[in-house]
């Protein structure tokens, strides 16, 4: 980006997030000491709607979130007024997630009786239904895993019975990858 | 052709990989990466639209990304 | 209004317990808790709790003690039971239940663009299939009370299917037994007496749409042919009240109801409206500001305006409403009664898009005519310009899958006070709520921005109004709020689990008929 096609944002001090744009896009760099990344993340899909918007890290300690206009945007104006709505909502996003950290216990606890009380209890249709094969277990002393995996044992083989349950298992398995592919 | 360079601390991987498969009826891609970045060559099948595949592309890998919760 | 000097005061921790704040006058200023408890200061007792240095035995220390304002005597157990009170609602389930039963309308609304059709477009009235299955998912509900309400369009375009909607709920609740009411919003044009003997005989409790005086009504709403679609309603809520009456009803009680949308033309007619109200006789007006779903950004122009000037539309309106009371006449204000209830009774009256967390989907649920369903009223409008957020699914989709669906998760937190910004430091925190779905639109994200935000504006300048109020203390004053909380169930509207529904034959021979 040239000098030339810079547009001034001298209102806006550097200090906290320095501004410069073209006729069409507009860069900000913050300190991500005051902006989390996940402040940063809640912001800028905001704008995707209305902006191209990249984020990158020009140097250790900062983001600069690229906004360029979906539209022609060809008044000075109207980028500065992008860029004062992005620096709110990036102030908001940041306090939000402090606040949520701050009061998550609180916030769960609602969502979670909201839900719940809305869904009530499953039924054994829901329950036949329920998809367990999700990997929800945090299992970091191995206590899930069979003996022989956690220390690298060579398992017995299985008997052929049970040999006979797995090469069945194997086919429905086949097909779904098949079908997700 | 246009080069982005997504931040691998920033922009997660998989995201990277699933837009590209979104994306690939409006551009070709090339893919490399180096320690801090994935790189993307984009080169769209429709040069009138080329701003608009590049940025909506770009877009896509961001929204996969805070969908995924960030980079993991 | 001189704002105070916290420099001056010092503020520190000492004897105060958790509050928040906020200035209401000079020498007002006003704290509350986090159960919702307040009391209003002058600026040196402020300053004495402020500083944490509430003497004991002052009458300061036992307002301060009374209302579990002191960290001391902080009484967790009555605090806990007053939170537990005030969110009654959070695991309850959807209750309110909006069915479009069409989006055709005979009137043309100068707000409404986008939720309405013209009246040749068969094609988006809801189907006898689809209704059932509306049926069959409300019911799935897990809320005992559930409240079918019929909207447009207007519904009587589609008047078929209202009857099937009633006889199909009526016939199912008698083996699912829940407290079933229907309600519905039209625009009575269309209304006949045989409708309405049906309606009646159904106990569906009716609701109309009024802008104000004459002039200003038929200028927003355009009926063709007759072109006066305030003489069309006004007959009508003529015609209903005396009808309850005449089935035996108490018509302090049962009359029919009216909604506002507040445009920039109503706002200097603030006495014309609620004197049309209250010559229709009304006892409640609902101040709603125009909202930001249905219609087209020129039109937005023309009626959008800023919220200051709604807010002394507001002031004067209810000024006015007070003097009348004062007069004998029986007139609230619907904001000021869901406000002044959570202020003064400490209770919630479970206005779905004033509570914390909102009503969407976890109170909430909207049927569009295609069947598709949504977490409330306003994403169903949001649909109709071709904006699906908040589409949950179909009414073939379990109910389960409707009110667990990832949208609901997100507005639930979005519209918990304890995650917002601002919010969480406001004084009306324990008796406000926000809108998901007007955040979105307004604002881009379901969270929003309190600081720039419209709805919040609104329920700040009415919050700041009533606490002028109560700060006043003016007990004639006092007393009207008193009544205006005093919420007396309208018990008619309830169907009786087991009645069998009343259909057009036995009409005939009804006495409302005669």
């Amino acid at each position: 980006m040239s000098s030339e096609n810079q547009t001034s944002f001298t209102d806006i001090p550097e200090a906290i997030a320095s501004v410069s744009g073209t006729d069409r896009s507009v860069s900000m760099t913050v300190d991500s000491e005051l902006y989390p990344l996940q402040a940063v993340y809640g912001a800028s899909y905001i704008f995707i709607d209305r902006c191209y918007v990249f984020i990158d890290r020009p140097a250790a300690g900062s983001y600069r979130i690229t906004l360029s206009a979906k539209e022609s945007v060809e008044e000075v104006e109207a980028l500065r007024r992008i860029v004062g709505e992005f620096a709110n909502e990036l102030l908001s996003c940041t306090w939000r997630h402090q606040v949520t950290q701050d009061n998550r216990v609180a916030i769960e606890t609602v969502t979670v009786q909201a839900i719940a009380g809305a869904m009530g209890e499953p039924s054994l249709d829901d329950l036949a239904d329920f998809d367990f094969t999700d990997e929800a277990l945090d299992d970091p002393l191995g206590i899930a895993q069979s003996w022989e995996e956690k220390h690298g044992r060579p398992s017995p083989g299985p008997s052929p019975e049970a040999k006979a349950e797995a090469d069945a298992d194997a086919e429905p398995k086949a097909d779904t990858e098949e079908a997700s592919a | 052709m246009t080069e982005l360079r997504f931040d691998r601390e920033v922009y997660a991987g998989e995201a990277i990989d699933e837009a590209v498969k979104t994306w690939s009826r409006f551009a070709d891609f090339a893919l490399s990466e180096t320690e801090a970045h994935w790189v993307v060559q984009v080169t769209p099948k429709h040069e009138a639209a080329a701003r608009q595949i590049v940025g909506e592309f770009g877009n896509f890998v961001l929204g996969l990304t805070v969908d995924r919760g960030g980079v993991s | 209004m001189k704002p105070i000097n916290l420099a001056e005061i010092k503020p520190r921790p000492g004897t105060q317990a958790f509050f928040r704040w906020r200035q209401i006058g000079d020498d007002a200023i006003l704290i509350t808790n986090l159960e919702g408890n307040w009391l209003i200061l002058t600026v040196e007792e402020f300053t004495q709790f402020a500083r944490g240095e509430s003497t004991p035995d002052s009458p300061l220390h036992e307002r301060l003690l009374d209302k579990n304002f002191l960290r001391s005597n902080y009484d967790v157990q009555a605090a806990s039971e007053r939170v537990k009170a005030r969110k009654y609602f959070v695991h309850g389930g959807p209750l309110l239940h909006v069915m479009v039963v069409t989006l055709r309308c005979n009137e043309t609304c100068v707000y409404c663009h986008a939720s309405r059709a013209n009246m040749d477009q068969v094609d988006t009235d809801m189907s006898i299939e689809t209704a059932r299955k509306a049926v069959d998912l409300a019911l799935s509900s897990t809320n005992g009370f559930i409240t079918i309400e019929f909207q447009g369009g207007e519904p009587l375009v589609n008047f078929p299917v209202v009857k099937e909607i009633i006889e199909y709920a009526t016939e199912r609740n008698k083996e699912i037994q829940k407290r079933l009411e229907f309600t519905m919003v039209s625009n009575f044009a269309l209304l006949t007496e045989e409708k309405l003997a049906y309606l009646l005989a159904n106990k569906v409790q009716l609701c109309t749409s009024i802008d104000g005086p004459e002039e200003l009504h038929n200028a927003q709403r355009k009926l063709p042919v007759s072109h006066n679609a305030f003489q069309a309603a006004a007959g009508w809520i003529k015609r209903v009240n005396e009808a309850y009456i005449e089935i035996g009803l108490d018509p302090t009680l049962y009359h029919v109801e009216a909604l506002l949308t507040t445009t920039k033309a109503t706002l200097g007619k603030w006495k014309e409206v609620v004197d049309t109200y209250v010559g229709l006789g009304c006892k409640t007006i609902f101040l709603r500001p125009v909202d930001p779903f249905g219609f087209a950004e020129r039109a937005r122009l023309r009626l959008e305006y800023p919220r200051g000037e709604y807010l002394e539309f507001y002031r004067k309106s209810v000024d006015y409403m007070i003097e009348l009371n004062k007069q004998g006449v029986e007139i609230l204000e619907r904001y000021a009664a869901i406000f002044l209830t959570k202020m003064l009774r400490g209770e919630d009256p479970n206005f779905l898009d004033n509570r914390n967390p909102a009503g969407a989907g976890i109170g909430q649920l909207a049927y569009s005519y295609d069947g598709k369903v949504y977490s409330c009223d306003e994403g169903r409008m949001l649909a109709a310009t071709q904006d699906q957020t908040f589409c949950l699914g179909d009414v073939d989709t379990p109910y389960r899958k409707i009110v667990g669906h990832e949208t609901i998760r997100a507005m639930v937190i979005a519209t918990n006070l304890d995650q917002q910004p601002d919010c969480v430091n406001c004084a009306y925190n324990p008796y406000c709520g926000t809108n998901a779905a007007y955040n979105y639109k307004a604002q881009g994200s379901v969270f929003g921005r309190m600081r720039d935000n419209n709805v919040c504006a609104v329920h700040k300048g009415i919050q700041d109004y009533l606490f002028e109020k109560l700060a006043e203390n003016d007990p004639e004053v006092m007393a009207i709020f008193e009544r205006w909380t005093t919420i007396r169930p309208r018990e008619h509207f309830v169907q009786e689990p087991g009645r069998t529904p009343e259909l057009e034959s036995d009409l005939e021979a009804a006495p409302s008929e005669a």
